[in-house]
């Protein structure tokens, strides 16, 4: 899908530029209406940033701090291994430049969406020990891509061991996680692993689905600037442009009941499987 | 809408399996040819077939297998599968229910599902197995009447594909949604692949075809898959093709339940002749246990 370029984003983006070009601009419109439009613009933002600060009055700000913990890229879960099968996209030559990048980070939200925010939306409703291993046997026998399977199990367990550990003022984490180790049949999936965390941590639903997709994006991102696809100025504007796209996923496949999960995106499906067979690669999905 | 309902129980009669009861309702039809293959081989072949050639919108079509300790039954067609244009917004739907007995081999081997354009058509096949049956599940779709143009113009297909062992374990649970209606539309997710293919192969009794199925794909794709040589950016300037020509033919491989019962391929293809190949040569294995080869 094509995304039209905003006016109001372009003129921002030449000011935050170095001061030379903001001169070479300034002069450009430096006629009047030029500099009404500019002043317009910025009155509009300034708007809209008040309206917006109104409303996160009522925000529990200690749940903000452990939320940007959460959603975090330091946090050590181990995201950073994972390309999302964008490296065997590449080498099957499906993903060649910055277009094709923006494509395949599009269909792997909406298959991210479709397939796992089912079970975001059930852990985080309901973070009781039952519930999340019910919901880990069932993604179990709906990853039946190896490769996406492995991938999930790793970076869920990386991210139960990590959130016992730093939210120690949830004691519930650690004893789910000491109970399912223990009982040896939870693989700890990432999805409801990350659904259980965000329960437990007072989020609202809807944020926590539309926080898995943000770091489903950030992920695969990453791994596009080191996979060469991209700088690392063009992936941030590049994480804004698809974010409105984002959005409409997470509105279009949110609160939804795991019965309905499903693949929306069977040609990355078939791509992601072939991961194990490059001869050389960077991920381990 | 009422659902047609069949039904086709298989069971052993002095050794053999046999079709026992087989009772179908308009527009279904069930045909049981006696001969297919050897007489050394016990395996039924169940042929199913619609009048018509195909789905009319708003078809609903549910079918029941019983298929008894130590049976083998394979179910098929004899063509692809057209889902007609859609009235309205009328979905057809199939139905298919399987309890696969001990020891028994269930083979579901049809041609593809080719959905018109403005098409609507869900499919839901629930198998449910003991620890020690076998099953076969070929589920496949192509892009519509590609040859002619009309390239992923339907407005709705879901397949879904649940397998479940005793007290309801769930061992394989697959759904693929592809609608119109999403925010990418449905032709620019395929590329320029046409055809959609899952092989599923599970059970003691096909561990020979799942090493060798698991082999042929890796070695098959190995050779596909590569560096590009020519560094990114540079392939659309330059215009060269070879840089940018892409598999005509990718699949994958995974294992999955417990004690990696299973494994499951799936395949993408610009072309549905390259797909009935491949499942020709992959399944070829099976040929002592269903006197024919399947796709020959």
């Amino acid at each position: 899908m094509p995304l039209p370029a905003s006016p109001i984003f372009t003129i921002h983006a030449h000011f935050s530029k170095k001061k030379k070009k903001k001169k070479k601009i300034s002069q450009k419109i430096d006629s009047l209406e030029g500099g009404l439009l500019v002043c317009f613009v910025m009155d509009q933002d300034l708007v809209e940033t008040e309206k917006r600060r109104k409303r996160e009055i009522n925000i529990d700000p200690g749940l903000q701090w452990s939320q940007w913990q959460l959603l975090d890229s330091i946090l050590p879960t181990g995201g950073f291994a994972h390309s999302f099968g964008l490296e065997a996209a590449i080498q099957a030559r499906l993903v060649s430049g910055p277009d094709d990048l923006q494509n395949f980070v599009i269909h792997l939200l909406e298959n991210t969406g479709s397939l796992l925010l089912p079970f975001v939306y059930s852990a985080t409703m309901n973070p009781t020990l039952d519930n999340c291993q019910k919901l880990d046997r069932i993604l179990d026998a709906t990853l039946s891509n190896e490769v996406g399977r492995k991938a999930s199990v790793s970076q869920g367990s990386s991210l139960m061991r990590v959130a016992a550990s730093v939210f120690t003022e949830l004691p519930s984490l650690k004893s789910m996680r000491d109970v399912c180790i223990g009982s040896g049949v939870v693989s700890f999936h990432h999805a409801p692993v990350f659904g259980i965390i965000c329960g437990l941590l007072g989020m609202d639903s809807g944020t926590s689905q539309r926080a898995y997709i943000f770091m489903t994006m950030r992920d695969v991102i990453s791994a596009a600037t080191r996979l060469n696809l991209v700088g690392p100025l063009g992936a941030a504007v590049l994480q804004h442009r698809v974010a409105s796209v984002a959005e409409s996923m997470v509105k279009k496949w949110m609160d939804r009941s795991v019965e309905d999960a499903c693949q929306t995106a069977p040609l990355l499906d078939t791509i992601q499987g072939c991961h194990t067979y490059l001869f050389s690669r960077l991920f381990c999905s | 809408m009422e659902m047609e309902k069949g039904k086709v129980v298989v069971e052993k009669v002095r050794g053999k399996s046999t079709v026992i009861r087989s009772f179908s309702k308009y527009p279904l039809k069930f045909i049981t040819p006696r001969k297919v293959g050897s007489s050394i081989t016990d395996a039924v072949w169940i042929y199913s077939l619609t009048y018509g050639g195909g789905i009319v919108s708003g078809d609903s079509i549910s079918v029941e297998f019983t298929i008894g300790d130590g049976c083998t039954a394979v179910l098929t067609t004899q063509s692809s599968t057209k889902v007609y244009k859609s009235l309205g917004s009328k979905c057809s739907e199939q139905v298919l229910e399987a309890r696969i007995g001990s020891g028994a081999l269930f083979v579901v081997i049809p041609d593809p599902v080719t959905c018109f354009s403005t098409a609507r058509y869900s499919q839901k096949q629930v198998f449910r197995v003991v620890s020690d049956s076998s099953l076969v599940i070929v589920d496949w779709f192509t892009s519509g009447r590609h040859e002619s143009g009309e390239k992923w113009d339907f407005e709705l297909y879901r397949s879904s594909n649940c397998i479940f062992a005793e007290g309801n374990q769930p061992v394989f649970l697959d759904t693929v949604l592809l609608e119109q209606s999403s925010p990418v539309d449905i032709a620019e997710r395929m590329h320029e692949y046409q055809v959609i293919a899952m092989v599923l192969i599970y059970g003691p009794k096909l561990k020979h075809v799942q090493d060798q199925v698991q082999e042929n794909v890796k070695r098959l794709m190995s050779q596909q898959l590569q560096i590009p040589s020519t560094r990114l950016g540079c392939c659309a300037k330059t215009n060269s093709d070879n840089c940018l020509v892409r598999p005509a033919f990718i699949a994958s491989c995974s294992a999955f339940g417990p004690k990696g019962m299973g494994v499951v391929v799936r395949v993408a293809s610009t072309t549905t002749e390259a797909v009935y190949r491949f499942l020709h040569h992959q399944l070829a294995g099976m040929e002592p246990l269903l006197g024919v080869s399947p796709y020959s």
